[in-house]
């Protein structure tokens, strides 16, 4: 019965593909084709993708990493020139290093009907040394014309064999036939998780393998004698045949791009050599959570507390409060230790010298924190996360985790603190950190998942007071209070910089607006919200025609245009916050008018509760009031209600845009 | 008593010098007038320049900047450029804090060392050593120290003491000593009002300046580069990658490039000779001839940059270019004379630099400094200009890439200073063609026909090459100001012979028109609203420099609501003033039909700073009158 699924499963594969892929089989249809059928706005298109990636045992080295690359691609116009120039990325470390060999390629044109091939020399390969961890090969090819196809070949022989590269299947632009395979010997245990909405259907197989040793002994009396010895092996293979995957097309408020893009990774989960007790490196959450947690780089950093504990002594010395203790060790840490801007849940140089040259790496202040808050008798606990630009971890790895911060389990509930933010404030995590869920580690390296998402509505509160005069000029002021992630947004931009400059900035963006009278309140206490308060006077903000004024209330405070223009949408509208923005504005109506007629109060809502708007508008005598309030619950929305979400935003302009008629009495 | 007066005298200057030396390494004794509008002030600037001999220079910079917050960290500018001709001596930096106590030191080996490959290169041998550092408060002051020996004397650094914006200066020093062997030039620029000393010996040329204010960048300015105080140097014999060259005015410059990095790259295979011949046969104008050549070289060629050694000034050679069919924009201007040339086509081979800022090379001033490279074909005294690096451009087209400029033409006799193409304002027209109707509950149906030209053509055409998804998105954003637009036709016609772009649009909008009660407000210009005022300045410094003007037209239809009629109507509007001019009419054709005509035309120029609060109001003007609304009322029946 398995041998029967076995071999179907290989006639189906060698069946699959009717075109000719073999290196140099370039047809005439390929070359003649003028767009993609598919995808007619492609500029170029994968005709054919394959990788091999194996195991290659070397007596004297070990095992390293093998992988062959063979591409074909077709170029249709000159936007897809880019795609004749390839870079590969090679790591190295110490005396390791990543090799590029028996790289070929060719350039195939028709020229009068006729096939014409032209050759890759060495004078189109580059290579660089690009860092001190990073070698880079580069590639033109050569005589790229609109309608050219290109296929190059290449090996990279890896001595980090438990770093596989991701193996991509989707890309900006469309892949018609992917042919890919992963073997692995059976003393590797490797973890796949795939990302992206494409199915991969793997095809697994178990192949036959053979280690030869070879060597020579000094025997008894001087003789040498040569021995050979076989190893006979299990190769598990996993094959993956895609066809006609579609380009990725990125989109605004968009959280990662990468997060959709189709892809297999691989994680080295445990080693079983011959003779050697198993080896883990992850393969359940458990696991994931002891390796980190072992590292030197993560539990010890924790445990350490000679270096600060006299300052932390001295610190909370008067204090018995635990959030009093959390507030002074907090900010401690914030104004001592800088972010270097590295990332990581590995600490680099270590927290004693971070705590001694006030910098530090993610790892080293968030650990540090956590060990000072621990040290102060809070249960705080460390929390992985993956950063936005990471990705989302759906699988128990140790590379789905890029980030650490800390949690302080209060009976008010969890508190999130990430202190390389100089912004941030507890439970008010930087961006980059919200993404999806972290995994807190408990003392006894038990692990659970934590909610990264904020809860708390994010809100901008405006009150504004003008005087609109008979030429339609406005004066007035405006008093903004903004408060969490609205708040933090507002510190980063406005911290640091040039007031006056700042304020030419605010000016500019109404355009024509003069401000004066600026203030900003608590920008540098973060524990209070930001208060902005101004003075301005604003030309022509309202339509005279006649004997009647029109102007819409809410003037240069409307929503100018709706942020999705897109038709369609593939992937989640990411807000990164719940967000309330609520407007409070009061109109003296200029002298020798009467209202005439004010828009109608109206109220709108997103389906399931996602978000709602309402405006309020009320006429006393010589002045308007008006309130508007919009809000928007939840911090990511699916992109099954994006038509709904752009109908909204559509209707609130609208509806915004809504005039009062003044009569001249 | 004499000698302890001489020893009291010495210990005093020395105590004296220390304490202003240490000074520097102080935050808070920068005077305040450099503090304004500063990110970072150099505190003192040393750059030593020693020309030992016409292969060997030594270049010595120190430099204590302090950088008062984020935005100035990218000003400590503590890197350094090398290849293989290029020694690295010295290179070291020491962080003070702002009380002036060393917190940090940096060694040569604790420098990032990457390769200095930006984004558009595919390939270059030069490297950079840089810091990165974490500041840890602010301000904080950097030492910066580098001593480097190069054999190239082709470029020389200017006394430049002043880089970028938000950037102040309490000193500045600059050096040059060269053997009696070697004459250098000098060209200075925009010292005037500066606190400045020179000295110029047979041997040896020093510069000093004190107390620059920071500059702030402002809208439609000149270029920094235009604006900043400059000294450039330049010598009369100097060595590049191995090749000596002795040119003491363009003629002579000019000819060393022909000679000795253009005349042996020329090369093309017989059979190629024979193809492009062959190609240009039917031709009996030289202008048709070169335009078939042009659109070979544009059907067969891509931009690569590829950068090594001698190949940052010499081009690849024709034949090169021939077989792989790429190169950089030296190596792709030069395939194109020799094609041309094998059509018996004279074309010269074109140094410049190019970028929108319009940047000259200095007509009286003969260096080894361009970025850029485009050929020129003379033809009675309307030369045209190629760019060879384009794919897309049409035969004689630059755009604002390369236009309005002064450039160096190489011939073999020598080099001469040209003015490449100007686009005027009347050239830069845009016309716009439309109708739209309006129907009884405000949507509207628009139907658009834009044809650009000039400027505003190249603004445009690469549109041609979009996706319709993304042009369906730029559509909607050059129409911003109006909501829910959808788009049911983009007609997109490049006309490359006569140079025009033409859009063929028509979209529908729901509510354009706004419904109040039993009036209805029609915005009357839908089409080419003016939403940008430029930015207010509490005190203009730089002058007012219009870089390119244009000429908007529009002709508009509109189709009224039935069962409306005109309540009442905008003022026809004429304003000219010497920045340009502005009309808006409103004809009324018939109860249902109006016709919108605007016109708008910003002329190029330069005016003093106090002319742009004028000129500002002018486009608030503009902006107001093409938010003008017609009132249109129901009719009662």
């Amino acid at each position: 019965m398995k041998i029967t699924a076995f071999l179907l499963s290989i006639c189906f594969c060698t069946s699959m593909f009717a075109q000719n892929f073999s290196f140099g089989k370039v047809s005439k249809e390929e070359l003649e084709e003028k767009f993609n059928p598919l995808d007619s706005s492609a500029n170029a298109t994968y005709l054919y993708k394959y990788r091999r990636t194996y195991m290659e045992y070397r007596q004297e080295e070990g095992f390293s990493l093998v992988t062959e690359i063979q591409e074909r691609i077709k170029i249709y116009s000159q936007e897809g020139f880019d795609y004749a120039t390839k870079e590969i990325s090679l790591h190295k470390q110490n005396n390791d290093e990543e090799e590029v060999n028996s790289l070929k390629g060719y350039t195939y044109n028709l020229v009068n009907g006729k096939e014409e091939e032209t050759k890759l020399e060495k004078e189109g390969i580059f290579n660089t040394e690009k860092s001190k961890y990073i070698n880079e090969t580069k590639f033109t090819m050569p005589n790229i014309k609109e309608g050219s196809v290109i296929e190059y070949k290449y090996k990279i022989v890896s001595p980090f064999y438990w770093n596989v590269d991701d193996f991509e299947f989707q890309h900006d632009i469309p892949v018609k036939n992917v042919e890919a395979l992963f073997e692995v010997p059976e003393y590797f245990n490797f973890k796949p998780v795939s990302k992206g909405f494409i199915p991969m259907n793997p095809i697994h197989e178990a192949k036959r393998g053979v280690i030869r040793f070879t060597g020579k002994e000094r025997g008894q009396m001087s003789q040498t004698e040569f021995y050979s010895s076989e190893l006979i092996y299990t190769n598990n293979t996993t094959k993956f045949m895609l066809s006609n995957i579609p380009a990725l097309k990125d989109e605004p408020y968009v959280n990662n791009i990468e997060n959709y893009r189709s892809a297999i990774k691989y994680e080295l989960s445990y080693t079983n050599f011959p003779d050697s007790p198993l080896k883990y490196f992850s393969t359940t959450w458990e696991d994931v959570v002891k390796t980190i947690y072992d590292s030197s780089n993560f539990g010890k950093e924790l445990d350490a507390d000679r270096y600060y504990n006299d300052d932390i002594d001295a610190l909370i010395a008067t204090v018995s409060e635990p959030i009093k203790k959390v507030a002074l060790i907090y900010n401690h840490v914030k104004s001592k230790i800088k972010w270097n801007g590295y990332y990581g849940k590995f600490t680099d140089e270590g927290v004693k010298r971070a705590y001694l040259i006030n910098e530090g790496n993610v790892a080293e202040i968030n650990l540090m924190l956590t060990s000072m808050l621990r040290y102060a008798g809070l249960s705080a606990n460390p929390v992985l996360v993956s950063t936005r630009q990471n990705g989302i971890p759906l699988f128990p790895t140790i590379d789905g985790y890029n980030y650490v911060i800390s949690a302080i389990e209060l009976p008010e509930g969890t508190m999130l603190l990430d202190a390389t933010s100089n912004y941030g404030e507890p439970n008010i995590l930087p961006l980059r950190t919200l993404n999806w869920e972290g995994r807190i580690i408990r003392k006894d390296k038990s692990s659970s998942t934590i909610n990264l998402y904020p809860k708390d509505i994010s809100k901008n509160s405006s009150t504004m007071l003008v005087n609109l005069s008979g030429s339609g000029n406005l004066d007035g002021n405006v008093r903004t209070i903004k408060t969490s992630y609205q708040a933090m947004k507002y510190r980063e931009d406005y911290i640091g910089t040039d007031k006056d400059n700042f304020l030419e900035k605010l000016e500019n963006r109404y355009s024509g607006m003069e401000i004066s009278d600026f203030e900003v309140k608590n920008d540098t206490d973060v524990s209070k919200p930001v208060m902005e308060s101004f003075k301005f006077t604003l030309e022509s903000q309202a339509d005279i025609i006649g004997d009647k004024m029109y102007f819409s209330p809410l003037f240069f405070l409307k929503t100018k245009e709706s942020p999705f223009k897109l038709e369609k949408r593939e992937f989640p509208v990411d807000f990164g916050y719940p967000l309330n923005n609520r407007y409070m504005v009061t109109v003296n109506l200029p002298e020798g008018y009467k209202v005439e007629s004010i828009p109608e109060p109206f109220a709108l809502g997103l389906p399931d509760n996602l978000g709602s708007y309402k405006y309020n508008i009320i006429e006393r005598g010589s002045t308007i009031q008006l309130i508007v309030e919009a809000e928007i619950n939840q911090p990511v929305i699916s992109s099954l209600y994006y038509d709904a979400l752009k109908a909204y935003f559509s209707k609130i302009i609208e509806l915004e845009g809504g005039q009062i008629v003044l009569t001249k009495v | 008593m004499k000698v302890k007066h001489v020893i009291l005298y010495f210990v005093l200057f020395t105590v004296l010098q220390v304490s202003s030396q240490e000074n520097l390494y102080v935050s808070f004794s920068i005077p305040a007038n450099l503090k304004e509008n500063a990110n970072a002030i150099i505190r003192s600037n040393q750059l030593d320049i020693t020309i030992n001999a016409v292969d060997d220079m030594t270049v010595y910079e120190k430099r204590i900047i302090t950088v008062l917050n984020k935005e100035g960290n990218s000003n400590i500018d503590a890197f350094v450029h090398y290849d293989n001709n290029v020694k690295i001596k010295t290179l070291e930096v020491l962080v003070f804090n702002q009380f002036g106590a060393v917190i940090k030191k940096v060694k040569k080996n604790d420098f990032k060392d990457v390769s200095a490959v930006d984004g558009g290169t595919l390939y270059s041998d030069s490297r950079v050593k840089y810091l990165e550092y974490t500041p840890i408060s602010y301000p904080y002051t950097i030492e910066f120290v580098c001593e480097i020996n190069t054999k190239n004397t082709a470029f020389i650094e200017s006394f430049t003491p002043v880089n970028d914006y938000f950037v102040s200066v309490e000193n500045s020093s600059y050096t040059i000593s060269f053997p009696n062997d070697v004459t250098i030039r000098t060209k200075e620029k925009n010292l005037e009002g500066l606190d400045l000393s020179k000295e110029s010996l047979q041997n040896k040329i020093s510069y000093r300046v004190k107390n620059v204010e920071a500059i702030k960048p402002e809208q439609y300015s000149p270029a920094l580069i235009d604006i900043l105080p400059t000294v450039v140097f330049a010598s009369n014999r100097f060595v590049y990658e191995g090749v000596s060259a002795t040119a003491d005015n363009w003629m002579s410059f000019g000819k060393w490039v022909y000679q000795d990095l253009l005349n042996d790259t020329s090369d093309l295979p017989e059979s190629t000779i024979n193809m492009i011949q062959n190609l240009v046969k039917d031709e009996e104008n030289e202008i048709e001839k070169a335009k078939k050549v042009y659109q070979y070289v544009q059907d067969k060629t891509r931009y690569i940059s590829v950068q090594v050694g001698i190949g940052g000034w010499k081009p690849f050679k024709a034949s090169e270019v021939d077989k792989l069919s790429y190169g950089d924009c030296k190596a792709l201007t030069n395939y194109t004379m020799s094609l041309l040339k094998a059509v018996g086509i004279e074309s010269n081979f074109t140094l410049l630099f190019a970028g929108n800022s319009q940047r000259s090379m200095d007509e009286n001033f003969a260096s080894m400094r361009a970025n850029h490279a485009i050929l020129s074909i003379p033809n009675k005294g309307q030369t045209i200009w190629l760019e060879c690096t384009s794919q897309k451009a049409p035969f004689g087209f630059i755009g604002d890439f390369t236009d309005d400029r002064d450039v160096l033409v190489v011939t073999p006799e020598g080099g001469s200073i040209q003015h490449t193409k100007k686009y005027t304002t009347e050239e830069n027209l845009q016309i716009i063609k439309g109708s739209y109707s309006v129907s009884d509950n405000g949507d509207i149906d628009v139907k658009a026909t834009v044809n650009s030209k000039g400027i505003q053509y190249d603004d445009k055409y690469l549109y041609e090459s979009e996706t319709e998804r993304d042009l369906d998105v730029y559509y909607k954003k050059r129409w911003k100001y109006i909501n829910g637009i959808n788009i049911s036709k983009m007609q997109l016609n490049n006309d490359k012979s006569a140079i025009e772009f033409i859009e063929n649009i028509s979209f529908v909008a729901p509510n354009y028109s706004k419904i109040v009660g039993d009036r209805m407000l029609l915005p009357v210009n839908a089409l080419n609203r003016n939403t940008d005022i430029p930015d207010r300045y509490r005190d203009r410094k730089l002058p007012l420099k219009i870089k390119r003007g244009f000429k908007d037209v529009d002709e508009v239809e509109i189709k009224l609501p039935t069962g409306f009629a005109i309540e009442s109507s905008p003022d026809n509007v004429v304003i000219e003033n010497k920045f340009g001019s502005y009309k808006a009419e409103i004809i009324v054709k018939n109860d249902s039909t109006i016709f919108y005509k605007r016109e708008l035309v910003i002329n190029d120029g330069e005016y003093p700073k106090e002319d742009y609060e004028t000129y500002r109001e002018f486009y608030k003007e503009v902006n107001k009158y093409d938010n003008s609304k017609i009132a249109l009322i129901k009719n009662q029946q």
